[in-house]
């Protein structure tokens, strides 16, 4: 729905961000004004809830090239004209400055993390590309090799689509490895051998083809190389021959990756080493294979003849877990984080990486997509902002009505009621200029409650004792909050040698902090903390000397003893069982105390409560999953059937806003004929299509189509339902379409 | 040289060339007398047998030899090889062809663009028709693996056999495996045949050819050589009679098999006289596979890993050199790759990319569309309703349904499966319509994957485009493969065409391995 309606047509850009908008015809102006009695926060969310298809499709397609572009321009539209970029909010009364300060906080804030996740990405490929470096190096000089081709066989696992800033560090760092001339295969663009020769010469002597990028023509055009100016044909592979003399190339090396291995014809790959081979003394050829699945499986569909023609060697690329553990860490826990993603988005957008075929490129459109979205759509992201820009005046009063809208803000003031703080409340609720400061204060609280959280994460994971991953940990900090029960007992388990280790670590932990969550030590804040547990850890050293000094063999405490030992003793032919509860020594009894103060010491240091229980918290949180949903998994299909049996809510018109799912004669044809369809079976008579669909809307009808008319709108509404997939042409009678749509 | 007609080459040329390819006089002696221009030059030639029995390698070095024997005072032999393996179209033959020419003659000017044999035909006898020569000057044009060319007419090779009637002086040589009758449509063409060789001869040329460089140490080269003899005789009998039967595989069979064979001689347990213990002590290594088949990856883990590699392959098999540490290729490794304890497919899809089960390498949704379509590929589709379709019982229970157990116990069902023989799993996969596998998945989805368990019916009925993208990704890997016109079409077959048809490439034990780590046995949705 519109967020607000502009009058200027011509402005047409102005609508693109929205993924449906009532279209008005020109001189039809039935819209219904009802948004701006609507609270901000809730504006924000329906204004996306809207499922779009097309648009989102080609968002998740295009990936990074578009958020690319979209990033381009939109720095080139800061400097020109900025106020045209983030659209005003509060129905266009938010102020120029307040929009243009959202953007900025967005345009600073997006690089940083940008930045980060581009270092994570680029060092985790890093092993992999120096031994592939490695390898096609020392193949040369491998006496074992024969004439067989070096053959890199890197597993990447089943998105290959992610696999691409792999490919181009490879491409680089071979480059300079090893002089040679890297070329990078996908079967889409190599569909024949002609065709993929034709690419590795266009590549390999990096010129532009003459045909004008025509890659699969049939049309074969000549290139001239060397010195001679011969002109070769340019799938001859002895004009790259001829082209690397003339650059007085020793080595004369070309690699041939093929990033989506699986995806060639097998015979292609066979004819395409067949004759690098061939070609072996002359080029050297090396080749890379990105593998999806595994070595042997791709190995099965290559022939034993080809296989003979490799000399392999395998790669794996870092496990795609890890990968994505290091960007959660970074873009989204790590203290950079302008804005922080509530606990519902990260559960979903997780999910999807461990169910679906999503790489870890769409994890990041995913959160640049949130930080788009909030700062694009919530004007009170504005308090995002440092101190010094985010100035008195430009708090409109808009802002402060949209912050006393807030659940947040509601639930702070009812719990100020109940403490009895009734001023404070008051205040809140009715002086202005008391609500900014307690805003200005809760900057530092989120502040606190970050750094919290983070060193609570940080203590909690780098103890060990927590199974389960970061990132799930994290998500559930923020969605219930965090204290130290479920590792309790794990705790106290542990030995009288584990606890000082344990204790150590816990000490590391706290001097260096954490450089992947970009958390520095905290160790002047917490002298008290480091005190203490040194402290303990003392004393659990000593009694464990003194027990061995007694004769003891290892210490235990209240909590292992019991669990444990179960004596059987057999005496006079009978089985005699004993626990030996009672056998706790004085040391032990001190080294059960001393782990029960550690427990509490920790319990008081490692806490967090939920993310939205903090006032404030929408303004720095982005928690709305269902815009996120709409563009990276759309859905098309219920998109067209919403469309079809509810067409006014996109047309806007008052005629058909009463028939939900009924047939009616104002509908578009397209959608009756829908409706028609849906009561068919698998087989569809259009004659008696036409017969249902005339009766409706034929002469004797409110609507009165004579029948030429009508019969056009029948044939272009039945074609529009075969373009959009429900109807086929049926083989089986003439007359008859075919329902596509199975057990419907 | 006019004293005499017909004169053979010197015989130190035919002495060097059996040097370096022994076991094939004879054949080189036919050639020489069939090429040299003092000698009997014809005018075709066919020279035809197996896989690597010399044929090119032969060739090409015995022309050069000639071409330097005749080479006076002025050139009497040229001769260009065109390798058709290399040449991807017939233009491209035709054209590389005759550059070659103009190169072999250090002609200028020639055309460079040639579409059909007929220009080729004009462009060679521009270059060596009209031109003067010496009076007996020979051109030999080398057609290598002229029966197997990727792309040409079929009129090419007669067209070329004619190309020595245009041209006198021309000599065409075509090398090919077996020449079927009259394949070239001329009458009377001498062919020389380039036998497989026999046991001694591999012994004979494994012996000149490839004798271990380096003597071994603590032994003598005399030592060595009479060892290596014997050994390549035993490695022939071990593996060439049964499987092993071109040279270079058996090349290969002996150079990896010779550092664990003389291993125990480093070792020092056994002297290189006791040939028969060295056998014994070495039988296992002659029963790897790997010998015969070495595989596509010669070097197992690239990185620091490469040590301790060795050290365990020595550790699995006793006798191990250490001198192979350095020589990776590893016998066994490969059939030694499975996982010992597979990990929770769930937890970690992408873990461990060495096993060759798809459970572990792909994500549910992609697992569990693999499974709906080996369901939509196998199942008939008149079952669906049964099978599938929630529609009259709101939810079903699991089903132990309408396989072979209960087929029996049905009346009509029983006659029905008198007329199938052959279980459907067995058969191929059918084509099945995209749409239909969607329902099915839907469907089964529902009741194989637990958080789809609580949603209500019209939510799990909804495409999105995660599950396109799934979708896109198994027929990238060909695990689901697209049928029909629009998949050779490329453009106009769009691969979301729900009306599309498709087919399920994997096999049975894949696809029970599948169901099996999400919990669910195939077997029971199968209609037998
Ligand atoms: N008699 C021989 N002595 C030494 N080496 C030989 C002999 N015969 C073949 N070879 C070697 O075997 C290898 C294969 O030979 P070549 O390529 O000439 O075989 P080919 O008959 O042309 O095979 P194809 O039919 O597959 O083209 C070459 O390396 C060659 O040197
Ligand atoms: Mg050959």
């Amino acid at each position: 729905m519109a967020e607000s309606h502009d009058d200027n047509p011509a402005l047409f850009e102005d609508d693109d961000h929205r993924a449906v908008y009532i279209f008005t015809p020109a001189g039809h102006s039935g819209l219904p004004q009802q948004e701006k009695a609507r609270p901000v926060k809730r504006r924000k969310v329906t204004s996306k809830r809207a499922s779009s298809s097309v648009a989102a499709a080609e968002v998740v397609q295009e990936g990074e090239a578009e958020t690319e572009r979209t990033q381009t321009t939109t720095t080139t539209t800061t400097t020109t004209t900025a106020a045209a970029a983030f659209p005003r909010l509060f129905g266009g009364k938010e102020s120029a400055e307040a929009a243009e300060l959202r953007r900025q906080v967005f345009d600073t804030a997006w690089p940083v993390l940008d930045g980060r996740i581009k270092n994570v990405l680029r060092e985790a490929n890093r092993t992999t590309l120096e031994d592939v470096s490695s390898f096609i190096r020392d193949a040369e000089g491998d006496a074992t090799r024969g004439t067989r081709i070096p053959a890199g066989f890197i597993i990447t696992g089943p998105n290959i689509a992610s696999q691409d800033l792999l490919f181009e560090q490879l491409s680089e760092a071979l480059g300079k490895a090893t002089q040679a001339r890297f070329v990078r295969l996908r079967a889409a663009g190599a569909p024949n051998l002609k065709a993929a020769l034709k690419k590795v010469i266009r590549d390999a002597t990096a010129q532009v083809s003459i045909g004008g990028g025509g890659s699969d023509g049939d049309e074969d055009a000549e290139v001239a190389f060397g010195r001679d100016g011969r002109k070769y044909l340019d799938y001859d592979l002895e004009g790259l021959h001829a082209f690397l003399s003339a650059q007085q190339d020793p080595s004369k090396r070309v690699i041939v990756a093929f990033e989506d291995s699986e995806a060639f014809e097998s015979s292609l790959l066979t004819d395409l080493l067949a004759l690098f081979h061939s070609w072996q003394g002359r080029i050297q050829f090396s080749v890379l294979f990105g593998i999806a699945t595994s070595v042997e499986l791709f190995q099965a569909r290559l022939l034993k003849s080809t296989a003979r023609q490799l000399f392999g060697a395998k790669f794996d690329v870092v496990q795609a877990d890890l990968v994505l553990d290091n960007v959660f860490k970074s873009a989204i826990a790590g203290t950079q984080a302008t804005l922080r993603l509530g606990p519902t988005l990260l559960r979903n957008m997780l999910d999807r990486q461990r169910d679906q075929v999503a790489g870890i490129r769409v994890f990041i459109s995913s959160i640049k997509y949130a930080y788009m979205c909030h700062f694009y759509a919530n004007p009170l992201s504005v308090l995002l902002a440092d101190e010094k820009s985010l100035t008195r005046q430009l708090l409109q009063p808009d802002h402060l009505q949209a912050v006393r809208t807030l659940d947040s803000f509601k639930a702070h003031v009812e719990a100020a009621v109940d403490a009895r703080q009734l001023n404070h409340a008051q205040s809140l609720v009715e002086d202005d200029s008391y609500l900014v400061k307690q805003m200005a204060e809760q900057r530092l609280k989120k502040q606190d409650y970050l750094m919290q959280l983070l060193r609570s994460l940080h203590l909690l994971t780098s103890m060990d004792l927590v199974p389960g991953r970061f990132t799930d940990l994290y998500v559930s900090a923020l969605a219930g909050g965090l204290d130290l029960t479920p590792i309790i007992d794990a705790i106290k388990r542990l030995g009288a040698d584990d606890v000082p280790a344990l204790i150590n670590r816990l000490l590391t932990a706290i001097q260096t902090g954490s450089p992947d969550l970009d958390l520095p030590g905290w160790e002047d804040e917490a002298e008290d903390l480091i005190s203490s547990l040194s402290e303990i850890r003392d004393e659990i050293e000593a009694l464990a000397e003194q027990a061995r000094e007694k004769g003891q063999q290892s210490l235990k405490s209240k909590f292992t003893a019991q669990s444990k030992v179960l004596r059987t003793t057999v005496v006079a032919q009978k089985v005699q069982l004993s626990q030996d509860t009672a056998k706790l020594t004085e040391e032990d009894k001190a080294f059960g105390k001393a782990i029960d103060s550690l427990v509490d010491l920790l319990t008081h240091h490692i806490y967090s409560d939920p993310i939205d229980s903090l006032f404030l918290h929408e303004a720095w949180a982005y928690d709305a999953e269902a815009p996120y949903r709409d563009v990276f998994v759309p859905r098309p299909g219920t998109t067209f059937e919403r469309a079809l049996t509810r067409p006014h809510g996109y047309l806007g018109c008052e005629c058909c806003s009463k028939t939900t799912g009924t047939l009616s004669a104002t509908l578009p044809t397209t959608c009756i004929l829908y409706q028609l369809y849906l009561e068919t079976g698998s087989l569809v008579n259009v004659a008696d299509l036409w017969s249902a669909y005339y009766a409706l809307v034929g002469e004797d009808s409110d609507v009165g189509l004579g029948e030429r008319e009508a019969l056009v709108r029948f044939y272009r509404g039945l074609a529009e339902l075969r373009m959009m997939g429900f109807v086929k042409q049926s083989k089986k009678k003439a007359d008859h379409v075919a329902k596509v749509k199975w057990l419907l | 040289m006019g004293d005499s007609l017909f004169q053979l080459p010197d015989e130190l040329l035919f002495t060097t060339l059996s040097h370096t390819f022994p076991c094939r006089d004879a054949q080189i002696r036919a050639v020489a007398t069939l090429l040299h221009p003092h000698a009997a030059p014809c005018q075709n030639l066919v020279i035809h047998g197996t896989e690597a029995t010399g044929k090119s390698a032969i060739t090409a070095a015995l022309l050069q030899a000639l071409q330097e024997d005749t080479e006076k005072d002025e050139p009497l032999l040229r001769y260009v090889i065109i390798n058709s393996i290399e040449c991807i179209t017939a233009r491209h033959l035709y054209e590389s062809t005759i550059a070659k020419v103009a190169e072999a003659l250090q002609w200028r000017g020639a055309a460079t663009r040639c579409d059909s044999v007929s220009q080729m035909v004009v462009e060679l006898s521009k270059m060596l028709k009209y031109p003067s020569y010496p009076d007996k000057f020979r051109f030999v044009l080398v057609f290598d693996g002229i029966d197997r060319p990727r792309e040409a007419p079929i009129t090419l090779l007669p067209a070329l056999a004619r190309l020595s009637e245009i041209i006198p002086r021309i000599t065409s040589v075509f090398i090919v495996t077996s020449p079927p009758a009259s394949f070239l449509r001329t009458s009377f063409v001498p062919c020389i045949e380039f036998p497989n060789y026999t046991k001694n001869e591999f012994v004979t040329i494994l012996n000149t050819t490839s004798l271990p460089t380096a003597p071994l140490p603590t032994t003598t080269i005399q030592e060595t050589t009479e060892l290596w003899n014997r050994f390549t005789a035993a490695v022939h009998d071990a593996l060439a009679r049964a499987a092993s039967r071109t040279l270079p595989s058996l090349q290969h069979a002996c150079t990896s098999l010779w550092p664990r064979f003389t291993a125990p001689i480093l070792a020092g347990t056994h002297a290189p006289r006791e040939f028969s213990k060295l056998m014994v002590a070495a039988r296992v290594h002659f029963q790897d596979e790997s010998l015969l088949d070495p595989g596509i990856v010669a070097i197992r883990s690239c990185s620091t890993t490469t040590q301790p590699q060795a050290n365990n392959s020595a550790a699995a098999l006793p006798s191990a050199p250490p001198s192979q540490a350095n020589t990776p290729r590893k016998a066994g490794q490969f059939t030694t790759t499975t996982t010992p304890s597979k990990p929770k497919a769930t937890a970690n899809p992408f873990v461990s990319a060495t096993t060759t089960d798809l459970s572990t390498l792909l994500p549910p949704t992609a697992r569990l569309l693999l499974l709906a379509s080996y369901l939509a590929s196998h199942n008939p589709t008149r079952h669906d309703l049964v099978l599938f379709s929630t529609f009259h019982h709101g939810r079903r229970k699991r089903r132990g349904g309408l396989s072979v157990g209960t087929s029996g116990r049905g009346g009509h069902r029983g006659a029905q499966s008198k007329h199938r023989k052959i279980a459907r799993k067995l058969l191929g996969a059918h084509a099945f319509v995209l749409e239909r596998m969607l329902a099915i998945f839907t469907a089964v989805r529902g009741e194989w994957d637990p958080r789809w368990l609580d949603r209500d019916v019209d939510n799990t009925r909804e495409m999105d485009a995660d599950i396109e993208m799934a979708i896109a990704t198994l027929a990238s890997l060909r695990l689901l493969i697209r049928v029909g016109g629009a998949a050779a079409g490329g453009v106009a077959g769009d691969q979301m065409d729900r009306g599309g048809k498709w087919r399920c490439n994997v096999g049975w034990e894949v696809v029970r391995g599948l169901g099996r780590s999400m919990g669910v046995e195939v077997e029971e949705w199968l209609v037998e």
